[in-house]
């Protein structure tokens, strides 16, 4: 429970500390925060499943107290409580740090994320997947760009309304099941028509979150007028949280749905892939580009995920947590851009490698990381997603595959107009010590990653396996 | 029925104290009087009390909660209202007095067995308000809400009777037990029964405010003072829904194919009338009685599922929505919002960061987001209705949509960075009623863990 409740008292000890202390306050208890996850993770067996708590009596409703993890929710645990760090780290010169509702807020939403991977229950899932909602609203409308009203609004709206057809997939299982408990919610038997339309609630909250192909409409605007921050806990976290709930909640509790709904969604992630990564090419504004960016690639995970076999789940983990340090690192170049220079168009910039040569090598780094180049976590990741829906379907394969050479073209070209050319500015300050930190943690991250993917594999099999409900053959 | 007579009697002490003009005095008296009577309600059934036999008033478990509540509602307005009776001293006593005999309506709606005691009950509770309502003599819209209430509200008691004199004619009682055995027996006069049961369902909705009865509230919500608003949202409203519910759904359940329907139609143009009503207004008492509209459809669901929950689930909602509406008043009274405009609560949030959560945590109570109590109280009505009226449990959820997105204007609007001069104080009296109405928001959910 120490996982959960550390966040929430950093959050208020943030509220209450004189604001001169929050930065250093805030970056010691993210780093404690990652110790206590790294603690879990030293104690835990895969194969089996840890309790955190667990109510002997249902509250009324069904309703239960559990909490726990297994090694598919313990890999979630570990990038959420690595990332925040991360993001407190590139925040450190900029004047967000030592704001201390920023710091509270950025607590309270990793309190929701990690209530989100530890629920056991599904109102409480559903609860403080709610609840996330709350800090990243507040830190998108006080530290966003002004006049974002519009814009928040179509974010919280759409994202509510998505909850709320999630609220009602489970109050149909939970009437079924008499209880909310994780288990007795996958023990339900429904028809196959019953299961589609359960289905079809989850999965527009998890389409909207993600977000798949014809609901990703508020995204790009929100990316662009929120800060570093908010944008990097939006991609780096909160849309895997969807992916998550696919995997953990979704397919398990209506998988006689699956056979249905595979098609449509596998679809939709395709045209994802191809129409994200072909309005990325067309983009003038860098961040828009990244975002666009982010819809194809999530398109690609969400795709593997629906199809739903042991081997694409492990590369769609694999690509989610390559996906999140990615991100990051996208996002904190694109801020550095946008900060240093006043524009982040594309036009505008030029030249800037030659004047911040380290911005240049490690902007490079993370965006080969992108193009997922063999080495990095992605090129396993995308491998394997990309292998998978070949077997599903040659054109899904043929379509997922355009996302390699798509995402080439609009990184490089990122990379090159807004580095290279002709210089448009005469000077342009390098990179600081915390920045260069955040680039070198990252590559070095997602180096290991893609070396030793099949540590991460074996770790989360038996999790998958148990969500897949395939029986370990040896 | 001691709790009631110990609330009428501090209401005539308050009543004759007032005269001293030393509203702090009558603050004492009133909260003391409260205390006693939560303090009676709550061992309600384990001293021996001297109207044991009395039948006309029996209090069961829920019912209990509920009058409890509604007394806590009273002391929380009436504490919370301290500074507006003390500018205007020379009605306080007048206030305290009709609030407390307003408040022994409500308990008698809340409790009654018999439609004799009913009817008491609904003219003690409606009387008194019709009074305070026009209480701001020299404010045009207070006078105009007055005589606007008073005469609706007449047409509606004047149908209620009727009802009830059709429904004596078919069954041949008044104890709503004989009613129900009568009913169940199928011994009654068929036409009578329903055309009665009818014009009390209207009656009900006219007194619930909820559509198509609800074209009173808006008016009548903002020509009163605050506090009457307050007191009419919550303590009103909480007794009514409680009465249409032991009315309709315990001793009419059998003839739930008959006015379900009604209900039905009732509830799904509530939902969305009234958020959608609200999303245009510029005065803040009027979207509140809009919203509120819709906060009575949702609160409807209690009646459409017979099972045992579906009181608690009522309880939950209305422990929310009451000091959700609670707070929101009070920090109108306390911006000293004459005008009634929502542009006055431009920026207090951002300037009393207390203020700020207290209209968050409120509006997004409102809103039915989670963990607050909001949501754990549609949650459970929705809940109860899934089974039988799934339809409306999604125009349900459609709705709140459309409220989240009212409320979400609300809190960016009090959010939103303001750099004017002008100031906020809060005094004491209102920090502590914005306390509890906090801790009811924030913890009311854990009702579900009893």
């Amino acid at each position: 429970m120490e996982l959960l409740i550390l966040p929430l008292i950093l959050g208020l000890v943030m509220l209450i500390l004189p604001s001169g202390w929050c930065k250093l306050v805030g970056g010691l208890g993210s780093l404690a925060s990652l110790g206590i996850a790294s603690y879990h993770l030293m104690g835990f067996d895969p194969l089996t499943q840890v309790v955190m708590s667990s109510s002997i009596d249902k509250m009324a409703f069904g309703l239960t107290l559990n909490f726990g993890y297994d090694s598919l929710g313990l890999v979630m645990i570990m990038l959420t409580n690595a990332i925040i760090p991360l993001i407190l780290l590139s925040n450190w010169n900029r004047e967000l740090a030592g704001n201390k509702l920023f710091t509270a807020l950025v607590f309270f939403m990793q309190l929701g994320l990690l209530g989100v991977f530890t629920a056991q229950d599904g109102i409480m899932f559903y609860i403080f997947w709610e609840f996330t909602l709350l800090p990243i609203f507040l830190i998108l409308y006080w530290f966003g760009a002004k006049e974002n009203n519009k814009v928040l609004f179509k974010f919280f709206i759409y994202t509510l309304v998505g909850s709320l057809a999630m609220l009602l997939s489970f109050i149909a299982l939970g009437i079924n099941a008499q209880s909310f408990a994780y288990q007795d919610l996958v023990n339900v038997q429904l028809s196959q028509k019953m299961a589609c339309w359960v289905m079809s609630g989850f999965l527009l909250a998890f389409a909207i979150k993600i977000p798949l192909f014809p609901f990703h409409t508020w995204q790009p605007a929100t990316y662009t007028s929120s800060p570093m921050a908010g944008t990097m806990l939006l991609s780096a976290l909160m849309l895997k949280m969807a992916l998550y709930g696919m995997m953990k909640w979704m397919l398990p509790l209506t998988s006689e749905g699956i056979e249905v709904m595979k098609w449509p969604v596998i679809i939709l992630g395709a045209i994802g892939i191809v129409y994200g990564a072909v309005i990325a090419i067309k983009q003038n504004d860098i961040k828009t580009l990244f975002a666009f960016a982010s819809i194809s690639h999530l398109g690609l995970i969400a795709a593997g995920i629906m199809v739903f076999n042991t081997a694409a789940w492990s590369g769609a983990i694999i690509q989610i947590i390559n996906h999140s340090l990615i991100s990051i690192g996208l996002f904190l170049a694109a801020d550095i851009l946008e900060k240093r220079t006043g524009t982040r168009k594309l036009d505008e910039l030029g030249g800037i490698a030659k004047i911040a040569p380290r911005f240049g090598f490690w902007f490079a780094a993370i965006v080969f990381a992108a193009l997922s180049i063999p080495f990095s976590a992605g090129f396993i990741g995308e491998f394997i997603l990309i292998k998978e829906l070949f077997s599903f379907h040659v054109l899904i394969g043929i379509l997922a595959v355009s996302s390699l050479i798509l995402g080439a073209v609009y990184m490089l070209r990122s990379y090159q107009l807004s580095m290279f050319g002709p210089p448009k500015l005469t000077s342009f300050q390098d990179l600081t010590w915390n920045e260069t930190a955040v680039f070198v943690v990252l590559s070095i991250s997602i180096l290991i990653i893609g070396l030793f993917s099949t540590y991460i594999i074996d770790y989360t099999a038996p999790a998958i396996r148990v969500l897949t409900a395939i029986t370990p053959t040896n | 029925m001691d709790a009631l007579i110990v609330i009428f009697i501090t209401g005539l002490i308050g009543l004759f104290t007032g005269l001293l003009k030393k509203p702090t005095l009558n603050l004492i008296i009133t909260l003391c009087g409260l205390a006693v009577a939560f303090a009676l309600q709550l061992n309600y059934g384990f001293y021996k009390s001297p109207f044991a036999n009395y039948q006309v008033l029996e209090f069961n478990v829920p019912q209990l909660y509920f009058s409890l509540l509604a007394i806590l509602f009273t002391a929380v307005i009436v504490v919370g209202g301290f500074g507006y009776f003390k500018r205007d001293a020379s009605h306080t006593g007048d206030y305290y007095g009709l609030l407390l005999f307003s408040l022994c309506g409500a308990i008698c709606l809340i409790g009654f067995t018999d439609l004799f005691m009913f009817f008491l009950g609904l003219e003690i509770l409606s009387i008194p308000i019709y009074v305070m309502v026009g209480i701001k003599k020299q404010d045009v819209l207070s006078a105009e809400a007055s005589i606007k209430y008073f005469f609706t509200g007449a047409f509606a008691t004047a149908i209620l009777l009727f009802g009830i004199a059709l429904l004596y004619g078919a069954t041949g009682s008044f104890n709503l037990n004989e009613i129900r055995t009568v009913i169940q027996s199928g011994e009654y006069h068929t036409s009578y029964l329903l055309i009665g049961m009818l014009f009390m369902l209207g009656a009900f909705l006219f007194k619930v405010g909820a559509v198509p009865f609800h074209f009173w509230g808006p008016d009548v919500y903002q020509g009163a003072p605050e506090i009457v608003t307050a007191f009419m949202a919550t303590v009103v409203k909480l007794a009514a829904l409680v009465a249409f519910y032991t009315l309709f759904n315990i001793t009419f359940q059998e003839l739930g194919y008959f006015w379900i329907g009604a209900l039905y139609f009732a509830i799904a143009l509530s939902l969305f009338l009234g958020y959608l009503g609200a999303l245009k207004q510029t005065k803040f008492k009027r979207l509140l009685a809009y919203s509120s509209i819709s906060n009575t459809g949702y609160a409807l669901f209690a009646l459409l599922s017979t099972s045992h929950s579906s009181l608690a689930s009522l309880l939950i909602f209305l422990v929310g929505y009451g000091f959700s509406t609670i707070a929101l008043l009070t920090i109108s009274m306390a911006i000293s919002n004459e005008d009634d405009e929502i542009a006055a609560f431009k920026g207090i949030g951002y300037k009393h960061p207390f203020i700020g959560f207290i209209m968050l945590i409120s509006l997004l109570s409102l809103a039915g987001i989670p963990p607050l109590t909001g949501f754990f109280g549609k949650f459970s009505l929705l809940m109860n209705a899934y089974n039988n009226h799934l339809w409306l449990v999604i125009l349900a959820l459609i709705s709140s949509a459309i409220g989240a997105f009212l409320y979400l204007r609300l809190i960016v609007l009090s959010l939103t960075k303001d750099e004017s001069d002008k100031s906020i104080a809060l005094n004491l009296w209102q920090y502590l009623v914005l306390s509890i109405c906090a801790i009811g928001i924030l913890g009311g959910g854990f009702i579900l863990a009893i």
